[in-house]
């Protein structure tokens, strides 16, 4: 089984070092089906290891020594285990669809075969980071994913505003490894070792306060990955990426990092509820919080992050209450419908010539039949609707916030679902409905190419089975690794109530959302002015607030710090004392004038100063040692 | 009254003094010699009077070297203003600048 | 052959310099890249015989100088010099393998042949004079090279160079005097040999007086703030290949000689002063980061990241503990082959638009794209972007001192924060965005001289990233005889606690066992 380890892990930096040996030449669709076809390999590889351990067994190996030094020993280890198998499903389906998708996606750019190293290595990183048996693995992928997600937001480098986002992503996403780094040094000088399994065996054995500090900074780390507030700002800005990047990085694998971290760490979760709690309330705050902030933008790619955003949320509102098995299955089913609306919406901008704004499309049902299908069958997935994935995986971490008995968690979600729903029927709506106002700015649209949509098809399928089909197999194997909770509401019309109200409650904001824009689409001046929408428009105006509190400062700081402090405090500082002693030279040379009897003076003031130290110097040597003695 | 000690190491002084004054006021350096000549012959005093009183001989045979070498230093000196004059036609002390630094 | 092989090279290059004199112009590239490989293929061989297993010294050498005062021509190596010595030897070689310049070339190759001497000298050096004597012949070449090929600020660089390293060094050679007096008066013998002073307890009055004289030495050198102010202009100054081997090797003397002199000869010093020290490297890190992020001169950018690196080095060496050292020694190689690597890497750039400044530059990645390339790995590779070589010193250093103190790691933990910044934003300034000056629209990609230099560099970079045993190993094992050495000539208690005992583990839990 290790070679199939060693092929679903390879695969795909071989399609990314392939890949890059022609960045240079001019685009060969080679270079696209050959990485496809190594991620298909992986894929395929990935499913013979599922199987595998869907028969009860790991694979577990030891490549080689990484840093071995004193008592640490880092290995670059991999392992395959319940947790990481449906993490490495995940990566290579999407990853696939994806890599195919974009060989028609970016067919007319000039760097396609630079994007398709660039992607094929965040393939690789994001294998590392799931596969790794140690901390320190995880976090080789997980700088990984951060070093590709750079490369690929500015993908379109000569954008002044694609740049900027990606070294904003980079740069916050530092400040959370930090904390990671952090946690990592903890966790080896309290145990010794990295290794997940040493790690979790021995986690009980120290004190609390550790295990809350480790608890604490691991999971900064994966706030910095899966942009949770207050480092949420990036994935926004991460937009300025081509779509499929958009699909594959900031949906449905990279940002859901920092969950994979905190499900993997679930014994340490486990002894610290308290954290546990903090991650669930932050979690269900930025669900309603991103929410928010889609039901207002005009920008499409930038509702579906808001959207991803929340459901992150989510996510760790689940792992946050210790039903980490839930975390797992729903990142598994947002990956899924949540990569697919990104790729309709890719076709959507193709179609429409890169244009973002929803308010200037419309009507595109006709034209773009499949792309309407796929992203509406996407968006009642997403608004988890019976029976389509999101009804399974997203009302399943409302009853978990239910039977936990945290019925604020509970009721801020349950309000977020309404949101989600109408948001996402919002862009439905505004896109594919009503009139065809993008015929003002002379665009006629068309659908994308066949394979594009061939490709996207095995998402739209697994958008509607993953919930259904999957949930029992998934369950009885992660359980073997993470704690078998079921969450059942033990009342029965209790239970049918809340899934009744919760899919009416749904359904009524779909219904609202196409009643609001599907025909007509009015402005309300009056709405669009008030405080509110102002706010939600400007993200809290949150951004505003780092560039003041934070980018400007620093700037101005680092100014200061050069010019004033660096040359004119401490560099003048040495330089004055050179001068002091170089100008001593200068005053003084005149002593030195020829004139002998003048010289003649200067020895003998010279040797009377002489006398006078020595006989200082012996009448108080004289005195100190008397009293001595 | 009896001559002690520091009836001759005063001397001493006060004529080191007058030495030492000449050498930095002269511009002759014909005068300047004469300081200098002073100059020694005050230490010599001390160091035979020293000698004198301590019953140590070695102070007076330090006398005997500075005379030597003084008059030896007085030959090579007025050797060099000889030179001096014959080139110039001075022997201010002014005149010799060449090192001025 | 293989007793002598040290002597051989120290003095080969300096003798191949003095016959460098009588060689033709048009032939001295092709002979100073023919002695640098010899050199650099003989440092190989030296790699190949060193035993990683043992942690003392290897391939020492003796002979009498000043019998009288114990002044020795005392040469060894372990596995803490030996790769500061291939560094340099290969640095010579590539340096010389891609010099571009074209003013007196006879003269520079002969120069830095000599340099080249010194540089092994002192790594070499177990004798403190012998040391001291390589230290400071040193700067002669360096301050020839800063003078002589250097920019229009050229002599007021290299005398700020010279005289800023001299002075602190003139202390340092108290220190070392003081210290053979000390010596002296407790062994009735001179001796200057630093295997000789390691078995020296000294009082803590004097380990701290000793400690501060050798500190304003090495300090300088390094270079520490505040102490920092020359290099930048320095580096500004310097030609290319002056900057490369100041970068790569000239700074590593000093975290080198901490190594060397300060920790073992002075363990309860370098405990007592270690949280001073370790907040001079903090303020080292993060004010040079933010002072690099102002810079709009990109060689001035990789000259301060270069102090910043430089700050997680003496952090890393004042963990006193396994990790930490290795971590900051493996740091020095790293950081070596990363700030030699921007240094070639800017002059490529220099050489065809004769400028530095970062505005005049801007989306050369569509006009240089392999440059861009090479450019960007060796930036994340400063950055410290695990498997890169960067990676491993930075994480083993802070993991060191995370053992010493938490919240000083945490501060100096944002060098990979604000090292981003700087790093990214100069990359975003000189590559990204449209081509706005028609001059840089021609502008050729890097050629076959730079790629020589270049891409062996990146090799080694993702190589020793990806597989840092090789290295890591034989220095891990001498650093472990040093912290040893340190944690039983320890007397503070402080001292004995902050110091790792190493010595058998096992053996003592096992007696433990039978109390």
């Amino acid at each position: 089984m290790e070679i199939y380890l060693y092929i679903a892990l390879f695969a795909p930096l071989t399609g990314s070092l392939f890949a890059a040996l022609f960045a240079a030449s001019p685009k060969t669709s080679v270079t696209g089906i050959v990485a496809s076809g190594l991620l298909f390999t992986s894929f395929v590889s990935s499913v013979i290891l599922l199987n595998y351990v869907m028969a009860g067994h790991t694979v577990h190996v030891e490549m080689m020594t990484w840093i071995a030094s004193g008592d640490l020993y880092i290995p670059f280890g991999f392992v395959v285990d319940q947790v990481s198998v449906v993490m490495m499903m995940v990566v290579s389906i999407v990853s696939t669809i994806v890599h195919i998708y974009s060989i028609g996606y970016m067919d007319h750019d000039k760097g396609f075969n630079r994007f398709f190293s660039y992607l094929s290595a965040f393939v690789f990183s994001m294998m590392v980071l799931v596969m790794s048996d140690n901390f320190l693995g995880l976090f080789i992928g997980w700088e990984g994913v951060g070093l590709c997600s750079w490369l690929l937001i500015g993908f379109w480098y000569h954008k002044e505003s694609a740049t900027w986002a990606a070294n904003e992503a980079f740069i916050m996403n530092r400040i959370a490894d930090l904390a990671m780094l952090i946690g990592i040094f903890i966790i080896y000088w309290n145990i010794g070792s990295l290794q997940y399994d040493v790690v979790f065996s021995q986690i009980a054995n120290l004190p609390m306060p550790i295990i809350t500090w480790i608890g604490i900074f691991l999971f900064i780390g994966a706030m910095g990955k899966s942009a949770q507030f207050p480092l949420h700002t990036w994935l926004a800005d991460a937009m300025e990426g081509p779509t499929p990047v958009s699909a594959l990085i900031h949906a449905a694998t990279m940002v859901t990092a920092g969950v994979y971290l905190v499900v993997r760490a679930n014994p340490i979760y486990d002894l610290i509820p308290e954290v546990g709690t903090v991650i669930a309330s932050l979690g269900a705050f930025v669900a309603m919080f991103a929410a928010t902030m889609a039901l207002v933008n005009r920008d499409m790619k930038r509702i579906i992050a808001y959207s991803t955003l929340s459901q992150l949320g989510y996510m760790f509102v689940a792992a946050g209450l210790g039903a980490y098995w839930v975390a797992l299955f729903h990142l598994m089913a947002h990956a899924f419908f949540k990569a697919l609306l990104f790729l309709g919406a890719g076709n959507v901008m193709h179609a429409m010539h890169d244009e973002l704004d929803p308010f200037k499309m419309g009507g595109l049902k006709k034209p773009m039949k499949w792309t309407w299908i796929l992203m509406t069958l996407a968006s009642v997935a997403l608004a988890g609707i019976y029976p389509l994935a999101g009804f399974f995986s997203k009302d399943l971490i409302l009853e978990v916030a239910f039977v936990e008995q945290h019925y604020i968690l509970y009721s801020v979600l349950l309000a977020t679902a309404g949101l989600t729903a109408f948001y996402s029927f919002r862009l439905v709506a505004l896109i594919f409905h009503g009139d065809e106002r993008h015929l003002e700015h002379g665009i006629h649209p068309h659908e994308a190419y066949n394979f594009m949509l061939y490709a996207m098809a095995p998402l739209g399928v697994l958008a509607v089975i993953a919930g259904m089909v999957f949930k029992t197999p998934y369950y009885e194997m992660v359980t073997h690794l993470l704690p078998a909770i079921e969450y059942h509401i033990h009342n029965h019309t209790t239970f049918w109530i809340m899934t009744i109200g919760t899919q009416l409650f749904v359904i009524a904001a779909i219904a609202y959302a196409y009643k609001k824009y599907a025909k007509a689409v009015k402005v309300d001046a009056k709405v669009e002015s008030g405080f509110l929408y102002q706010l939600l428009y400007n993200q809290y105006y949150i951004p505003k607030l780092y560039d003041e509190l934070f980018s400007k400062p620093y700037r101005e700081l680092s100014k200061l710090a050069w010019k004033q402090i660096d040359l004119k405090i401490v560099d003048a500082t040495v330089d004055g004392i050179a001068n002091v002693i170089y100008r001593t030279g200068e005053k003084t040379h005149t002593m030195q004038n020829g004139n002998l009897s003048s010289m003649l003076r200067w020895m003998v003031i010279g040797l009377v100063v002489l006398l006078v130290l020595a006989i200082a110097f012996t009448v108080g040597y004289n005195a100190v040692t008397m009293r001595a003695m | 009254m009896e001559i002690t000690l520091a009836h001759y190491l005063v001397l001493s002084s006060v004529l080191f003094a007058i030495g030492l004054i000449g050498v930095m006021r002269r511009k002759n350096l014909l005068m300047l010699f004469f300081a200098t000549e002073i100059l020694l012959n005050a230490t010599n005093i001390g160091f035979a009077a020293i000698a004198h009183f301590h019953n140590d001989l070695t102070g007076q045979m330090f006398a005997f070297f500075i005379i030597a070498i003084a008059a030896s230093e007085v030959a090579v000196g007025l050797g060099l203003l000889i030179v001096m004059y014959k080139r110039t036609g001075k022997i201010d002390l002014d005149i010799m600048t060449s090192m001025r630094g | 052959m293989q007793e002598h092989i040290l002597s051989i090279l120290i003095f080969f290059p300096a003798l191949a310099a003095m016959l460098g004199f009588i060689v033709h112009k048009d032939s001295a590239r092709a002979y100073g890249i023919t002695v640098a490989a010899i050199e650099f293929l003989l440092s190989l061989w030296l790699w190949n015989i060193y035993d990683p297993m043992t942690s003392g010294m290897q391939f020492m050498e003796k002979a009498p100088l000043v019998a009288a005062f114990g002044i020795n021509y005392l040469v060894g190596i372990d596995g803490i010099s030996l790769f500061i010595i291939v560094l340099s030897t290969f640095f010579t070689m590539i340096g010389i393998a891609s010099l571009t310049e074209t003013r007196r070339v006879k003269d520079l190759i002969i120069t830095l042949l000599f340099l080249e001497m010194t540089m092994v000298g002192v790594f070499a050096a177990l004798d403190a004079i012998v040391f001291y004597v390589f230290w400071e012949l040193s700067l002669i070449p360096m301050l020839y090279i800063i003078g002589a090929w250097g920019g229009p600020l050229r002599i007021y660089a290299s005398v700020k160079f010279f005289l800023y390293t001299f002075t602190g060094s003139l202390v340092m050679l108290v220190g070392m005097l003081f210290m053979a007096y000390f010596y002296y008066q407790a062994t009735g013998q001179w001796s200057f040999s630093l295997l000789e002073w390691y078995r020296l307890i000294l009082p803590l009055n004097f380990q701290l007086w000793l400690f501060a004289a050798f500190f304003i030495g090495f300090a300088i050198k390094v270079p520490m703030f505040p102490f920092h102010t020359w290099l930048p202009y320095a580096h500004g100054q310097a030609p290319t290949i002056g900057s490369v081997i100041l970068a790569a090797i000239l700074l590593k003397m000093g975290t080198y000689a901490f190594v060397r002199f300060s920790l073992p000869l002075f363990p309860d010093a370098s405990v007592f002063f270690m949280f001073p020290i370790a907040t001079l490297a903090i303020i080292m890190i993060v004010y040079t980061a933010m002072v690099a992020y102002a810079q709009e001169d990109i060689k001035q950018v990789v000259a301060y990241s270069s102090v910043s690196h430089m700050g997680v080095i003496v952090l890393g060496t004042f963990a006193l503990n396994v990790e930490g050292i290795s971590g900051s020694i493996f740091l020095m190689i790293a950081h070596g082959v990363v700030s030699g690597a921007l240094f070639l890497l800017v002059g490529v750039i220099y050489d065809r638009r004769h400028t530095k400044l970062m505005s005049e530059f801007g989306g050369l990645a569509s006009v240089m794209p392999r440059y861009a390339t090479i450019f960007g790995i060796m930036m994340m590779a400063s950055v410290g972007l695990p498997l890169t070589i960067n990676f491993v010193g930075e994480f083993l250093s802070l993991l060191g001192f995370y053992k010493q103190s938490h919240s000083f790691t945490l501060v100096a933990g944002t060098a990979i924060i604000v090292g981003a910044i700087y790093m990214l934003s100069a990359y975003k300034k000189m590559f990204f965005g449209n081509v706005t000056k028609e001059e840089n629209k021609n502008l050729k990609d890097v050629n076959r001289t730079e790629l020589i230099a270049l891409v062996p560099l990146v090799i080694i970079t993702i190589w020793l990233g990806v597989y840092p045993k090789p290295i890591l190993e034989p220095i891990s094992n001498s650093v472990e005889s040093i912290v040893q050495l340190m944690h039983d000539k320890a007397q503070t208690p402080e001292a004995q606690a902050r110091i790792p005992n190493l010595s058998n583990p096992v053996a003592k839990n096992s007696q433990q066992e039978t109390y």
